[in-house]
Formats: C-alpha cells, sequence, structure tokens
C-alpha cells in the first residue's frame, strides 16, 4: 500500500516536472518566426475554351494616345483613390505618366502583343529587377508608377494570395457585348504583388471591383473592355485600378 | 478530528480544481484562441522594419526630402522664375503636386517623423516582446497547466473520499503534484523573463495606439503619395524646364544637390516605404485584437496568482494527510 502511495507521489511529481521542463522549452524565443502564408483553396482551371461565345486568343493592346491630355484611344490604366469612385476619382496622379492628364497611364504592348486568353502570361522569376520594378512584359510593357515600374502577368497561382487561379477568359454574345473573368491578372510593383484582376481570386468583388465588360466587333476584331480591380491589403488597400484595354482580338 | 481534517483536505482540492479550471478557461474568455495569433501575424509583419538601421534609415530619408523642399524653395523656384518667367501662382498651378507637396511638407515631416520617433523608441519593447514565446501558444500556457490542476486536483477529489484506503495517505500523491506543479507555474513567468518583457509590450502596445489605426494608416498612404507625386513631377517636369531654359543635367545636380539626391533616393526610399505602409495597413486589425486582450503587464500576475495558490492547496492537503493518524 505504502509502495503505491509512493509510486503515485513520484508519477505526480514527475508529469509536473514535465510540464515545468516542456514550458521552458517553448521559451526559447527568438528564432521561428516565419510569416509563411497559406495557399487557400484552389479554383478549377478551364484551361482552353473553343465553344460557344468564348474568344480565345490574342487581344492585342493598341498602345493609349494621350496626346490631348488624357487617354483619347487605346489602352491605360488609372487608380481611383481610396473611397472614390471609378465614375469620379478622385484618380492617383502618377508624375511618371508621360500623358498631359497625370491621372492616366497609357499603356503599350508587351512581347506578345497583348492580353491572351485560355493560357497565362506568367511573370518571370525573379519578377522584380534590382530596384524592385516589376519585369513581367508580355501583355504590357513595365509602365513607370511613382518612379518604379508596375508589370502586369497572368499566374495560375496569384502571387498576392497564392491561391490557383483559371486562365483568363473573354466571351461575346450576339450583340458583341463582352464578358470575362481576369482573376490572374496580377502586378508587381516596388518589390509587391497586387492582384488586379476581377473578380478577385476567391470570386468576390470588393468595393470598386467590377467585373470585365466592353464590345467586340466580330467582323473587324476590334474590341474595347475595362474591369475594375480594388487593392486588397497592402500599401494601397482600398485603391483600385481601372484597367482599360483596346485593340483587336486574333484567334489563336 | 478526521472527519475536519479530510474535509478541510477536500476544500483545498476543490479550491485548486475550480483555479485549474479557471485557468483553462481564461483565454476562452480573452478570447486568446482568435487573438493572441493575430498577435503573432503583427509581430511577423512588423519584424522587417522594427531594426534600427531600418528606423534610422527612414529618419535620414525624411532629413533628405526635407533639404531638398527647402532647396526647391530656395534655389529651384527663384530659377524657374529666372529663366522661365515662372512666378509662384504659376507653379502652383503648372505643377499641381509639386504644390501640395510644398505645402503639406511640413505637416507631413512633422507626423512621419513623430512616427518613426515612437518606433525608434520602441525598439527594445518590440525586441522583448518578440523574444517572448510564439504568440499562438499563449492559450496552451494557460490551459495545459489549467487542465492539469484541475486533472491533479480531481483525483486528489476522488482520493480523499475513498472509504477503503486511509484518506491521508491516498490524497498525498496529488497534493504533492498540486505543489510542484503550482511552483511551475509560478516560475513560468520567470523563466520567460515576462516581468521585464511584458510592462514592455504593453507600452509598446499603448505607444502603437496612436499609429495603429485604418484613419492614421490612410494618412500615411496620403503622404507616401504626395510625396511620390511631387518628386515626380520635379523630376519629370519643373527641372526640365530649367534644361529647356539653359541649365544642363549635370549644372542642375551642381546647383541642387538635395533635389538631385531626393530623386537618386526616391525609388530606394519608395521600395521601403511602400511594404511598411502596407504592414501597418495589413496589421491594423491585428493591433486591435492585441490591444483587446488584458493589459501586458499583469499577464506575468495570471500565472502567478494561480500559481501560488495551487501551491498552497497542494501544501494544505499535504500537512492534512501528515496530521491525520493512519488508520490500520
Amino acid at each position: 500500500m505504502k509502495i503505491r502511495t509512493r509510486r503515485s507521489q513520484y508519477a505526480a511529481v514527475f508529469a509536473a516536472l514535465a510540464l515545468t521542463l516542456s514550458l521552458a522549452a517553448c521559451g526559447s524565443s527568438s528564432s521561428k518566426k516565419s510569416s509563411s502564408k497559406t495557399t487557400t483553396t484552389a479554383a478549377s482551371k478551364t484551361d482552353t475554351a473553343t465553344a460557344g461565345g468564348k474568344l480565345v486568343g490574342l487581344f492585342k493592346v493598341t498602345a493609349g494616345d494621350c496626346a490631348g491630355g488624357a487617354v483619347t484611344a487605346g489602352s491605360y490604366f488609372r487608380m481611383v483613390q481610396s473611397g472614390g469612385t471609378v465614375e469620379a476619382g478622385p484618380f492617383i496622379s502618377n508624375a511618371d505618366s508621360t500623358c498631359g492628364d497625370k491621372t492616366y497611364s497609357a499603356l503599350t504592348p508587351g512581347t506578345d502583343g497583348g492580353l491572351t486568353t485560355g493560357k497565362y502570361q506568367p511573370q518571370p522569376d525573379p519578377p522584380f529587377d534590382a530596384t524592385k520594378n516589376g519585369i513581367a512584359d508580355k501583355i504590357v510593357q513595365p509602365v513607370k508608377f511613382f518612379a518604379v515600374g508596375f508589370a502586369m502577368s497572368t499566374n495560375d497561382k496569384d502571387p498576392t494570395s497564392g491561391t490557383s487561379v483559371p486562365t483568363p477568359t473573354i466571351s461575346a454574345d450576339s450583340s458583341g457585348k463582352l464578358t470575362g473573368d481576369v482573376r490572374a491578372a496580377s502586378v508587381a510593383w516596388n518589390g509587391q504583388q497586387f492582384n488586379q484582376g476581377a473578380p478577385k481570386p476567391d470570386g468576390s468583388t470588393p468595393g470598386g471591383t467590377k467585373v470585365l465588360e466592353g464590345t467586340y466587333d466580330a467582323k473587324t476584331g476590334a474590341y474595347k473592355l475595362q474591369w475594375t480591380s480594388q487593392i486588397v491589403g497592402g500599401p494601397f488597400n482600398g485603391f483600385t485600378g481601372v484597367w482599360h484595354l483596346e485593340g483587336t482580338f486574333q484567334k489563336s | 478530528m478526521e472527519n475536519r481534517a479530510s474535509g478541510a483536505r477536500r476544500w483545498t482540492f476543490v479550491v485548486a480544481l475550480i483555479v485549474g479550471l479557471g485557468l483553462a478557461a481564461a483565454p476562452v474568455a480573452f478570447q486568446m484562441f482568435t487573438r493572441a495569433p493575430k498577435g503573432g501575424d503583427m509581430i511577423d509583419a512588423f519584424r522587417p522594419y522594427m531594426t534600427n538601421a531600418k528606423i534610422t534609415r527612414f529618419q535620414r530619408d525624411m532629413r533628405n526630402i526635407d533639404a531638398a523642399m527647402r532647396e526647391a524653395r530656395a534655389q529651384m523656384l527663384p530659377a524657374l522664375s529666372d529663366k522661365a518667367q515662372l512666378d509662384r501662382a504659376a507653379v502652383d498651378s503648372q505643377f499641381a503636386s509639386y504644390a501640395a507637396l510644398d505645402k503639406q511638407w511640413k505637416a507631413i515631416n512633422a507626423d512621419m517623423s513623430d512616427m518613426l520617433r515612437t518606433m525608434h523608441r520602441d525598439l527594445g519593447d518590440f525586441a522583448a516582446v518578440d523574444a517572448l514565446p510564439p504568440f499562438k501558444l499563449f492559450p496552451w500556457f494557460f490551459v495545459l497547466p489549467g487542465l492539469m490542476v484541475a486533472g491533479f486536483a480531481g483525483w486528489g477529489l476522488v482520493r480523499s473520499r475513498r472509504r477503503d484506503a486511509p484518506a491521508a495517505r491516498s490524497t498525498r500523491a496529488p497534493a504533492v503534484a498540486l505543489i510542484v506543479l503550482g511552483l511551475a507555474i509560478v516560475a513560468a513567468p520567470v523563466m520567460f523573463q515576462m516581468f521585464t518583457r511584458a510592462p514592455k509590450g504593453g507600452h509598446m502596445i499603448n505607444d502603437f495606439r496612436p499609429l495603429m489605426t485604418t484613419t492614421k494608416v490612410q494618412r500615411i498612404q496620403g503622404y507616401f503619395l504626395v510625396i511620390g507625386a511631387g518628386e515626380g513631377t520635379i523630376r519629370n517636369q519643373m527641372l526640365p524646364v530649367l534644361v529647356k531654359n539653359g541649365s544642363t543635367p549635370a549644372g542642375l545636380a551642381a546647383q541642387l544637390p538635395a533635389l538631385t539626391r531626393f530623386s537618386h533616393d526616391w525609388p530606394s526610399t519608395s521600395n521601403q516605404m511602400a511594404p511598411m505602409i502596407g504592414a501597418m495597413s495589413d496589421n491594423v486589425d491585428n493591433y486591435l485584437a492585441v490591444d483587446a486582450m488584458p493589459p501586458f503587464p499583469l499577464f506575468p500576475w495570471f500565472f502567478v496568482v494561480p500559481g501560488l495558490l495551487v501551491a498552497a492547496c497542494g501544501v494544505i492537503a499535504r500537512r492534512g494527510s501528515r496530521a491525520e493518524p493512519v488508520q490500520v
């Protein structure tokens, strides 16, 4: 009986000491604080699209023409300040814009000539040069924005969230009305990644995010399209990118 | 005599059981399971910026911009007036982004410098908090010992009610366990240096309160845009006007060294500044979660007080078992 009690005492003391030691082990503090972000659920991929009104191919980008101050024809980017609207602004003034109206940043075609549907146009690895300019140049040429180049790409995994996203898709109905999903669109700028898709990678359309819409002339291939994407998180949290592309569609 | 002793023993186990369950439940009451990991995320996000090198670099950048803005007023504006006949009103209307920066710079500089001073002052506090065990483990430092205390207390309680064995002997083991466990809980904050680190954490949380609001972060976003747009206007529009009117780029670089340095350094400043603003913006909610937790300086006492209570219960139970005559 006495032996049993002693054993119990030893067991209890051992358990308490074990707790003390485990607490101490947890206390070795400074190292181990990586901020790995987990990837979220993978969206289903729609890699090819040929049937129906889906336009699979290259949306060739016509460079923005801003001889008159604002961009009056062609492709451009604008950014709405937090709390503003796409219709009324206020828009950020980009002093590095080549346009007279600095709220417009004219876009010029990249090495692929424009935006491809049914296929990604991924950013290079690494996506930045030594001075943190984005260097992806397939869709459009990098644009100086606040002295640092921003570069657009479409990637199977959204660089901001790590979420798997489908390739861009754009469809036209019989009247030439365009709709689409460009959630894979992303911008690299200043060492940071900004999802600039619509909808966002999780399918949502927060704030000023508005899905792609536009017009398409099946005879000439001429198109005009626009989408807006609110930045979620980071230094421009709440700001909204306005993407306006014009040009001709070339079926692949 | 025996009944009184065993009754007192039972009460000590009941008290220890309540303390243990209270300790285990504390993280739920304080929503630590959701709040503490957010604190950890915030510490992770700020770690790259809470260094002496980074903050002194930002402070140097602010001083350089200040020098550039002074030089712009003292040298560039008179040069624009002399060479291009652009008076102040014309400058303000043609170069609105520069005018906005010039107008707002004093306030921007004061606010940003104040923020950087606060951050610099809190470097030691941040390091102390960063050296604490990972935030996400915090709730478990309450739950695990709490459950163990409750377990030992429950064990003692059950044993003290047994009629088939001498109660005194059978409760000795749980009583000793409670003493050891109680002392371990008391020792934990000492081991983690919580008495020095936790108040520093509290100090930092207080200092950051005015900085970590949506309004403040949006204001700093705005500063970034004003500075960036102003710099771009000087570089892309105003200095070219001087070149067009007879100055050479090399001559301007020599004449306007602070402005030249501003434009040269701005991309690099922007590289550093933009992610820091991003970290601030992304962590406003995390900060609020941490701020909603009990005050940091109290944390060591959340261990010491229950630990002492548990140890005292163990001692009382142990004494009772020793005093009680053993029945044969």
